[in-house]
């Protein structure tokens, strides 16, 4: 059959439904569309032109403004490359404290993304109900790194601040708050039928279609791909025993689906954490040296991995990050948007990849 | 004063509407805004209303460091908000280009060279309320008695 667009509709880069600026064009054939688009180039700054030759005291801090809603994964990365390149060893209290951080993180991105899905499909009452929740994560970050965003909790050997007795108190507490909530939440998403309609075999992104656009993240784990999770390789995680989730549906609503359970995950993370913290130190010495290294970590929208290169001075000689994004975002257009039966999903099928734009583009 | 200029005063100042455009930032000041939204700040209990639609706004948050992909597209998105209409700059972006203002980056600010900017609100980011703040205090004096002041 020859192919016949009627009209080509841009949306974008100024929408309601976005966030950030992004320009989808979509080819329609009536209300169906055939193909879609991602215009980038709205964001590029250059962060890793001013990075090179700079230190890694200054590099620290521009990692972490690559992103600022997985700015502790950025912050992890980076400084767990500069490790892997010094080897420097970091104490069990640290790498515990690391872990609790990272995953507060992800809570308030995934109940974020998760808040921008609902607001997309006009679910206004769970999108509000999303949002006050993450405002505890927020100020469980705040409480124990010192501020809400970029934080620059994790330095070199260990962490900035050690985690207090009443904090660790507290943060059980608001973990307490966040899983009750987060159950009810859990239950309105799955059993709204209006939800359904909009959710259910909407977008769908088949296992096959996952592994040939290398699709990362949530994205990839609601195809059916656990083993994409990078925090399996990560020895904290792993002495943990940690099971990524993951689903077999591919559409929409198992995209949402995996990040809420995910949420669920991260409690009971934080909580096994706890548990384990024993008195110690948080910070060992050591002095980074010259060398070169690949490392991936699982930022809160897939795998992210730095290639760094220093010389003996500590300086940044070359850095290349690769973000999650950008094969999430390729995933979505080309694989996703392909034959989505209206045009109004187009915006929640492309928010329901959690897209970052600020990341993508750095 | 006329009734008819009080009572727009009266309207403008329990509604405002807000668009937001992101220039190139981290996303951090982003999300800022987007938190005004949570029941916790409520942005909407003052009659401020985001929404990001240019065409129907009166106050544009401008956020980012002003990449070359805006070049023209920033000025034209200004002439479409109706007047009377403000633009604040969220953040430190806006003002100085915080860290991305280093040799061999794209950006070019401050935003004030490109769009009259009304007020600056620093911060690495902001918090929400000074966000709220900002446009609370700004919005008032701004659109108060529009039309006697233009004649």
């Amino acid at each position: 059959m020859k192919k016949t667009v009627d009209v080509s509709i841009p949306i974008g880069p100024v929408h309601p439904c976005f966030k950030e600026p992004a320009r989808v064009k979509c080819e329609t054939r009536g209300e169906y569309v055939l193909s879609a688009e991602c215009e980038l180039g709205y964001m590029k700054k250059g962060i890793e032109l001013i990075m090179r030759g700079r230190p890694w005291q200054e590099v620290m801090f521009l990692a972490e403004r690559i992103c600022g809603i997985c700015s502790v994964i950025h912050n992890m990365v980076f400084i767990e490359a500069l490790e892997k390149i010094s080897d420097i060893p970091v104490p069990e209290r640290g790498a515990l404290l690391r872990v609790i951080v990272n995953e507060l993180d992800r809570i308030q991105s995934h109940i974020l993304a998760n808040f921008s899905y609902c607001y997309t499909i006009e679910h206004e009452t769970l999108g509000m109900y999303l949002l006050d929740i993450r405002e505890s994560a927020m100020d469980e970050l705040e409480r124990i790194t010192g501020a809400r965003v970029t934080c620059a909790y994790i330095v070199p050997g260990g962490v900035r601040f050690d985690l207090r007795d009443e904090d660790a108190v507290h943060l059980r507490a608001s973990l307490d708050i966040i899983e009750r909530d987060m159950k009810r939440y859990i239950r309105m998403f799955e059993g709204g039928p209006l939800i359904a309609l909009r959710s259910k075999d909407v977008g769908v992104l088949t296992k096959e279609s996952a592994k040939e656009a290398h699709a990362v993240g949530p994205t990839a784990r609601a195809s059916g791909m656990p083993e994409t999770d990078m925090r399996l390789h990560h020895p904290t995680y792993q002495k943990l025993n940690f099971k990524p989730v993951f689903r077999t549906e591919g559409d929409n609503f198992a995209r949402i689906m995996v990040r809420f359970e995910e949420i669920m995950q991260s409690i009971d993370l934080i909580r096994r954490c706890l548990d384990m913290l024993r008195p110690g130190p948080i910070r060992g010495g050591g002095i980074p040296s010259a060398g070169e290294t690949v490392y991936r970590g699982e930022a809160p929208r897939g795998e992210l991995s730095y290639y760094l290169k220093t010389d003996d001075a500590g300086r940044i000689v070359d850095i290349s990050v690769q973000t999650p994004s950008i094969m999430n975002i390729e995933a979505c257009t080309h694989y996703m948007l392909k034959g989505v039966a209206s045009l109004a999903d187009v915006p929640s099928t492309f928010i329901s990849a959690d897209p970052c734009i600020a990341c993508t583009e750095r | 004063m006329s009734i008819l200029q009080s009572f727009k005063n009266l309207v403008r100042s329990r509604s405002i509407h807000v668009a937001y455009v992101d220039v190139g930032s981290c996303n951090g000041c982003d999300i800022e805004v987007l938190a005004c939204l949570a029941p916790r700040y409520d942005i909407e209990q003052y009659g401020i209303y985001v929404h990001n639609n240019p065409r129907e706004a009166d106050i544009l948050l401008v956020i980012g460091a002003y990449t070359p992909g805006w070049e023209d597209k920033l000025q034209g998105l200004w002439e479409k908000i109706p007047d009377p209409k403000v633009a604040i700059a969220i953040g430190n972006c806006p003002i100085s280009g915080c860290v991305f203002n280093r040799p061999h980056s794209y950006v070019n600010p401050p935003v004030s060279k490109h769009i009259p900017i009304a007020a600056q609100v620093p911060g690495c980011p902001p918090r929400p309320t000074e966000i709220l703040q900002a446009v609370l205090s700004l919005a008032p004096e701004v659109f108060k008695d529009y039309e006697r002041r233009k004649r």
